[in-house]
């Protein structure tokens, strides 16, 4: 294993990682990034489904040029982006050698975390109780969907789903059509990140006062968080919120509009009188700012749809960059609606170090999200590639557990550990 | 145990969103989150709308007056805000004039007792106020210092202006997000303002382990946008592999087919045809033999027929209603949900179980039902404390008071001479 870095938040603790696909593996992430030891344990039968099936299809866009290659569990990148600076180890809970083994790494662990179904570990034998008698100060933290009490806790849940039971989904769409789901599975970084920092207080509780403690995640309690403002305006109001589209509750213009070239967009909004006039003044239309129907702030909300199709027409000739350039120059909020190659190329974020080059043993140097934030003192950076199945078996069961050779080669020759899945469920 | 946090002291000088979710993050788990509010005005997340004193002042069943929820900048400054209220819960307000220098010494006196100071001012803005960092780390050598700002505080855009719109453009979100044929759509929440919060939080957190290990402070810089792309998850891996450009797909999965939202009975239902071999659960919930024909039994062969299928399935859904088919599902170990209305939430049996919620009175807004902890934390610890948003100016007094020891007749003098104001109560 690794020596520890020197200047990092988190080195000092230990997290024996069970999460899978995205909410708990993106909380173990940004431990990883502050420098935590992050083991993450798989199982050979049932390993983390975001490492895509045993034998994909070619052609899947998340293998390296749509190639899945020998080993197609090591080559995904969707789970490559979220496992940079972890450990990977296997091990088979259903037996007798891998509990023994599995209790001893729990002995020198700091934080366990899992997200399976709600009581998975329990049937397994592992209530919190128990895992205290190995580890009387461990900090366990449980993820299913929805908690781990209640009439809903056997339920299963994405990130998908939980979007739409935190009535984020219900917010989201065009005007006058239906809800819409995000992009992506949003409800997962929305519980990665709350937990993120909810453990690292539980940590620093424990450094105070010697206690470990249980974490109860709902990942649906998580997003509703996020919509506490609605649901307070909702009881002043009696109404439920109203999809607006692209645009604004409070001000307007705010609207995405077509540009030069095939779907090419530009967001420009004008969330205040200055920057109003401002943009009338970079359209160059005069008229625009005497135009009684734009005159204030109520008009020009009122007016939405006849000032969308005024600067909809001086938009669609232009290129999104250069009208935001253009915009912002005269301060108004705009930017161009960015496509994965545009984020790779964005000047911005090549200034930034937003995306990080990593040269993974089977897949070769690729791009990656970066660590999601900046640090004057503790700045760190991706320590090594996303781990190949089982590649930290020797090092984690031999260094940190003290294995010798021949045990190690005991566990492989019987299936508990190795590097080969035996099988796994997709879902 | 009042809160996980007890103890941690927080010089708040956040504003809006990104900053305040992140702060009420800390005060909720207990810290001592003092929140610099602007005279009069306070912040200005005050003055968005809705506001609680609508009904109060018309009655029940009132009309909504039309036009956005908006008040005219002024004095005195709203207390009841749907969103200022849910942001600043557990805080205190110390009203105080930042520009003036008797300001800015207080709060530079504020800094060296601080533990955490979280800011997101326009980067800049703290060095025009005499606030910069190499001046409070020279007050406060272990000081936290974290900066939320639209593109962080370094780069090209850097002093780029920005809503919540722009940033979901330029962060990658929208792009992805809506119907292939329609623009590209952001959420209808600011998630990436309050994600942005969120990961400050956990930044924050992770800094003040390391200043009360080493006694090193540091400053924390988070970009909202760069949150963003912090989290395309495969829709920027699968370019960065293969050179695919993801697209956007509307309701339905990226590359699936019977797995997204659909109309059902009485609103929208999310459907998640799961692994293959559950493929037979769902045609025997929406009991349509059909289904079970051979080419919907993989998940590529439902893509091929991806309406084919839909509309196989729409007969049930239009017939049963969101929270039976949503139950059909998980009864059958199918992860189905629903699309939840407002009304939903706040009498979700499971939340209601959980005891999610809290009431939280406030003399102007009233009772109202609040989302409570994002995430649990038992074991005989109260980890999370739950109060209120603050009056402006409410906690003037006590924050000085308890943070620096300032006597009545030194707070009359900073009162007089327009400094800082305390609320006379509502």
């Amino acid at each position: 294993m690794q020596k520890p870095p020197e200047r990092m938040p988190l080195k000092n603790y230990r997290v024996l990682d069970l999460s899978r696909i995205w909410a708990g593996p993106y909380c173990t992430k940004l431990f990883a990034d502050m420098g935590a030891e992050i083991i993450k344990m798989e199982s050979l039968s049932v390993y983390d489904s975001h490492r895509g099936p045993v034998s994909p299809a070619r052609g899947i866009a998340a293998y390296p040029d749509g190639e899945p290659g020998e080993e197609p569990w090591n080559r995904n990148g969707w789970f490559n982006c979220l496992h940079m600076s972890k450990y990977s180890v296997t091990l088979e809970l259903t037996e007798a050698e891998g509990r023994r083994v599995f209790e001893r790494l729990v002995s020198v662990s700091d934080v366990l975390i899992e997200n399976f179904r709600q009581g998975s570990l329990e049937r397994l034998g592992y209530t919190y109780e128990d895992l205290r008698k190995h580890r009387p100060d461990l900090i366990y933290v449980s993820m299913p969907a929805f908690g781990n009490t209640g009439p809903w806790k056997s339920y299963l849940g994405y990130g998908i789903g939980q979007e739409q039971l935190s009535g984020m989904a219900h917010m989201t769409g065009y005007r006058g059509e239906g809800p819409m789901k995000s992009g992506i599975n949003h409800g997962d970084p929305i519980t990665g990140s709350h937990a993120a920092g909810v453990l690292m207080a539980a940590l620093r509780h424990r450094r105070k006062t010697g206690k470990g403690m249980y974490i109860d995640v709902s990942q649906q309690e998580s997003s509703v968080a996020l919509m506490g403002p609605e649901v307070l305006a909702y009881q002043m109001t009696g109404e439920e919120p109203e999809r607006r589209g692209n645009r604004s509750g409070w001000y307007a213009p705010a609207n995405s509009y077509p540009c030069a070239g095939e779907d090419r967009w530009v967001t420009i909004a004008a969330t205040n009188e200055e920057q109003w006039q401002s943009l009338t003044q970079a359209m160059d239309a005069d008229g625009l700012a005497t135009d009684p129907r734009f005159s204030t702030l109520e008009s020009r909300w009122e007016n939405h749809d006849d000032l969308d199709k005024i600067i909809s027409e001086w938009t669609i000739g232009q290129e999104a960059y250069e009208i935001t350039h253009k915009l912002q120059d005269a301060g108004v909020p705009a930017g161009p609606v960015l496509r994965g190659p545009d984020l790779l190329q964005d000047v911005h974020y090549k200034d930034r170090g937003t995306f990080v080059t990593v040269d993974h043993p089977q897949v070769g140097p690729k791009q990656y999200p970066g660590i999601p934030w900046k640090m004057s003192a503790t700045p760190g950076t991706v320590r090594w590639p996303s781990p190949t199945l089982g590649q930290h078996n020797r090092d984690v069961y031999g260094e940190l557990l003290g294995l010798t050779g021949p045990e190690i080669d005991q566990l492989e020759q019987t299936g508990i550990i190795g590097t080969k899945p035996t099988g796994s469920r997709i879902i | 145990m009042p809160g996980l946090l007890e103890g941690v002291k927080v010089l708040d000088l956040t504003h809006y969103i990104a900053g305040p979710y992140c702060t009420k993050l800390l005060s909720g788990l207990g810290a001592d989150v003092v929140k610099i509010e602007r005279l009069g005005e306070g912040d200005g997340v005050r003055w968005l709308g809705p506001f609680a004193s609508h009904n109060h002042a018309s009655g029940e069943g009132a009309e909504i007056p039309p036009g956005p929820p908006l008040r005219k900048g002024g004095s005195p400054a709203p207390e009841d805000g749907a969103w200022f209220l849910y942001l600043n819960t557990a805080k205190q307000s110390l009203a105080l004039d930042l520009k003036s220098a008797e300001g800015r010494r207080v709060v530079l006196e504020l800094a060296g007792k601080a533990d955490i100071l979280v800011e997101n001012f326009a980067p800049g803005g703290m060095d025009s106020l005499g606030l910069s960092y190499a001046e409070l780390k020279t007050a406060n050598p272990a000081l936290v210092v974290t900066s939320i700002s639209n593109f962080g505080q370094t780069g090209p855009y850097r002093d780029w202006k920005a809503s919540e719109l722009n940033l979901y453009a330029l962060g990658g979100l929208m792009n992805i997000t809506g119907e292939p044929e329609q623009e590209p759509l952001k959420e209808g929440m600011p998630l990436a303002q309050l994600g942005a919060g969120q990961n400050a939080f956990a930044a924050t957190m992770a800094a003040l382990m390391y200043a009360e290990e080493t006694g090193e402070g540091q400053q924390i810089d988070v970009s909202i946008a760069e949150y963003a792309t912090n989290i395309l998850e495969n829709a920027l891996m699968q370019f960065s592999y293969s050179g695919q450009e993801y697209s956007r797909v509307g309701n339905r999965g990226y590359g699936r087919a019977a797995w997204g939202i659909y109309p059902c009975q009485d609103g929208h239902v999310g459907i998640i045809a799961g692994p293959d071999q559950r493929w037979p659960e769902v045609a025997r919930i929406m009991d349509r033999e059909e289904l079970s024909d051979p080419r919907f039994t993989s998940r590529a062969g439902r893509l091929e027929h991806a309406d084919e299928v839909d509309a196989y399935m729409l007969p049930y859904l239009i017939d049963n209603n969101k929270v039976d088919i949503f139950k059909a599902g998980q009864e059958s170990g199918l992860g189905f949900s629903f699309v939840a209305t407002m009304k939903d939430i706040l009498e979700m049996e499971q939340l209601l179980y959980r005891d999610y919620f809290v009431e939280l009175d406030h003399p102007v807004a009233g009772k109202l039902t609040y989302p409570g902890a994002p995430i649990t934390a038992e074991e005989g610890v109260d980890a999370w404390v739950f109060r209120r948003a603050p009056l402006l100016g409410e906690h003037t007094s006590l924050a000085l008071n308890s943070w620096l020891g300032y006597s009545e007749t030194q707070m009359s003098d900073l009162v007089q001479q327009g400094v800082i104001a305390q609320s006379n109560g509502v």
